[in-house]
C-alpha cells in the first residue's frame, strides 16, 4: 500500500492535481484575507483617529513621487494610439474626428488603466515590500504587542493616501495624454492642433469624467489594500518579501483590469 | 503572581512545539528558559504576549502590559529612536491623548538615561551599533511600564561585552519595574547573571526547573549535557 502510494504521489497527474488545489487554496487564501483587512480597514477608518502627518507623508508617496512614471507611461500610450489612429482616420476623411477619439478613449480608458499599472508597478510594489519587511524583521509583532492595532497604523493612511491621490493622479495623467496625443497627431499628420482640439472638447462627458474619478478612487484603494495585505502576511525571509510583492502585483493587476470590466459593464454597455 | 502558565499546548502542523508546560513567575522574579534551538523557548514568548494563540492550556497574566524585547530589536526602522520609544504613547488608543510633545520627550530622554543612551534622540536605528539598538528596544519596551517583560535571547550576536551591559540592564531593569520577567537565552552568562530561576525545555516538554546554581551542578542529565556542550547525552540534535 506504501508503495502504491509513493508511487501514485509520484506520478503526473497527481503533481498537476495537488498542483491546481494548492493554487486554488491560496487563491481562496488570499481573497480571504483581502476580504477580512477590508472589512478590518472600514471599521478603523470609521472609529480611529487618522494620523495627519502620516496619511500626508503616504499621499505624497503614492501621489507625487509616483508622477513622472505615471505622466510618462500614460503620454506615450497617447503617442503610441494616436500615431497609429490619426493617419488611418485622416486617410478615411474622418480627421475632424481624431481629437474626439482620442479624449474618449484617454478620459474612459487609458488615463486610469494606464495610470493603474503605474501605479502598481512604483507603489503597491514598494507598500507590499515595505509591509513585508517588516513582517520579516518582526516589526508588525512589535505593532502589535506594543498594543498598537497594526490595521490603524499602517493600513488606513496608505489605503486612505490611495483612495484620495489617485483621482488626482488619474486627472492629471488624462490632461497629459491628451497633450501629447495632440502633438503626435501633429507630427504624423496634417491635421493641426486647433482642428484637433475642436473635436475634443466634444469628446469629453461629464458622465466619462465621474465615471474616471470613480474608477481612479476604486483603482487606487484596491491597490493600497490589496499590496498591504500581501505584504501583511508575508512569511519567512528575503524569499517571503519577493512572493508578496510578485503576489501584490500580480493581484492588482487582475483586480484593476476586473474592476475595468465592471465599470465597463455598468455605465457604457 | 505575575505570570503563570498552565499545561500550555502548542502544535505546528503534525509538531507538537509545546507539550504540556506549566510554570510560573512572580513579579520581582527573572525566570530562564533555555534549550536547544527549535526547542518552543521563543513560541512560548510569543502565547505569552498573544503573538500565537495556543492549542490548549491556560496563560494567566496580571493587569496591565506585557512588554517583549525582540531577539534582533524590532525597531521601527523608518523612525527614529525618539519615536521608537514614544510609538505606544503617540499610536495607543488608551494613551495617544495622555501626554502632550513635552511630556513625551521627557518620558524619551528618562527612559533613554535607563538604558544608558543619553542624547540619542535624533539617530535612526541604521546608526546605531547591535547592542544600542537592544537596548533602545528595552527603553521601547518599558515605555509603557509593564507589568511583565519578555526577553527573546536579549545577547545572542553580541560580543561578551556588550552581553555582559545587556544582562545587567535587564538585572537593573528588574530591579527598577519590578516586573516578572523571562529570558530566553542559550547563553550561560545571561543565565547565572539575570536569572533567579531556570527552566529547560526538550522536545517541548520541561526537562529541568531549578536555580542557575543547580543547574550548573549537573545532577540533571540534560542539564549536564547543555552545560558541558556535550554531543553525548540525552538530547539528540536532528540532523
Amino acid at each position: 500500500m506504501g508503495a502504491l502510494q509513493k508511487y501514485y504521489k509520484q506520478s503526473a497527474t497527481y503533481k498537476i492535481f495537488s498542483g491546481i488545489l494548492t493554487h486554488c487554496a491560496d487563491f481562496l487564501d488570499t481573497l480571504g484575507k483581502i476580504s477580512i483587512k477590508g472589512m478590518q480597514l472600514l471599521k478603523a477608518v470609521l472609529t480611529a483617529k487618522i494620523d495627519k502627518k502620516e496619511l500626508i507623508e503616504q499621499c505624497e508617496r503614492f501621489g507625487v513621487s509616483s508622477l513622472p512614471i505615471t505622466l510618462s507611461i500614460v503620454g506615450m500610450t497617447s503617442v503610441i494610439v494616436s500615431s497609429q489612429v490619426a493617419n488611418e482616420m485622416v486617410k478615411q476623411g474622418g480627421g475632424h474626428l481624431v481629437g474626439l477619439l482620442m479624449t474618449m478613449l484617454i478620459v474612459r480608458e487609458v488615463g486610469a488603466i494606464m495610470s493603474g499599472f503605474a501605479i502598481i508597478s512604483m507603489i503597491g510594489s514598494s507598500l507590499a515590500s515595505e509591509l513585508a519587511t517588516m513582517r520579516v524583521t518582526e516589526q508588525i509583532d512589535a505593532v502589535k504587542v506594543l498594543k498598537v492595532n497594526p490595521v490603524e497604523y499602517l493600513f488606513v493612511p496608505r489605503v486612505l493616501s490611495g483612495i484620495l491621490m489617485m483621482p488626482l493622479v488619474v486627472i492629471l495623467a488624462s490632461v497629459v495624454g491628451v497633450l501629447t496625443g495632440a502633438v503626435a497627431t501633429a507630427l504624423t499628420t496634417d491635421l493641426s492642433f486647433r482642428a484637433y482640439f475642436d473635436s475634443a472638447w466634444l469628446g469629453v462627458y461629464m458622465k466619462d469624467l465621474s465615471v474616471s474619478l470613480l474608477k481612479a478612487v476604486a483603482f487606487g484603494g484596491t491597490i493600497a489594500l490589496i499590496s498591504c495585505t500581501c505584504g501583511y502576511y508575508a512569511s519567512g525571509g528575503a524569499k517571503g518579501v519577493g512572493i508578496a510583492t510578485t503576489k501584490a502585483v500580480v493581484w492588482s493587476f487582475v483586480a484593476i483590469v476586473i474592476w475595468d470590466m465592471i465599470f465597463a459593464l455598468a455605465f457604457f454597455f | 503572581m505575575s505570570i503563570e502558565v498552565k499545561n500550555l499546548v502548542k502544535t505546528f502542523g503534525e509538531h507538537r512545539v509545546i507539550d504540556d508546560v506549566s510554570f510560573k513567575v512572580n513579579d520581582s522574579e527573572t525566570l530562564a528558559i533555555v534549550g536547544f534551538s527549535g526547542s518552543g523557548k521563543s513560541t512560548i514568548l510569543k502565547l505569552i504576549c498573544g503573538l500565537l494563540k495556543q492549542d490548549s492550556g491556560e496563560i494567566i497574566t496580571s493587569e496591565g502590559d506585557i512588554a517583549m524585547v525582540f531577539q534582533y530589536s524590532a525597531l521601527f526602522d523608518s523612525l527614529n529612536v525618539a519615536d521608537n520609544i514614544s510609538f505606544a504613547l503617540r499610536e495607543r488608543r488608551d494613551l495617544r491623548k495622555k501626554y502632550d510633545e513635552k511630556e513625551l520627550k521627557n518620558i524619551v530622554a528618562q527612559k533613554l538615561e535607563l538604558v544608558g543612551l543619553k542624547g540619542i534622540e535624533t539617530k535612526f536605528p541604521s546608526e546605531l551599533s547591535g547592542g544600542m539598538q537592544k537596548r533602545v528596544s528595552f527603553a521601547r519596551a518599558i515605555v509603557t511600564e509593564p507589568n511583565s517583560i519578555l526577553y527573546d535571547e536579549p545577547t545572542s550576536g553580541l560580543d561578551p561585552i556588550s552581553s555582559t551591559l545587556i544582562e545587567d540592564y535587564i538585572v537593573r531593569l528588574k530591579e527598577e519595574t519590578k516586573a516578572a520577567s523571562i529570558v530566553v537565552t542559550h547563553q550561560m552568562s545571561t543565565i547565572t547573571r539575570t536569572a533567579d530561576r531556570v527552566i529547560m525545555l526538550y522536545d517541548g516538554k520541561i526537562v529541568f526547573e531549578g536555580t542557575p546554581d543547580e543547574m550548573l551542578k549537573q545532577d540533571n542529565d540534560y542539564t549536564k549535557q547543555f552545560v558541558t556542550a556535550s554531543l553525548e547525552g540525552p538530547m539528540q540534535m536532528i540532523a
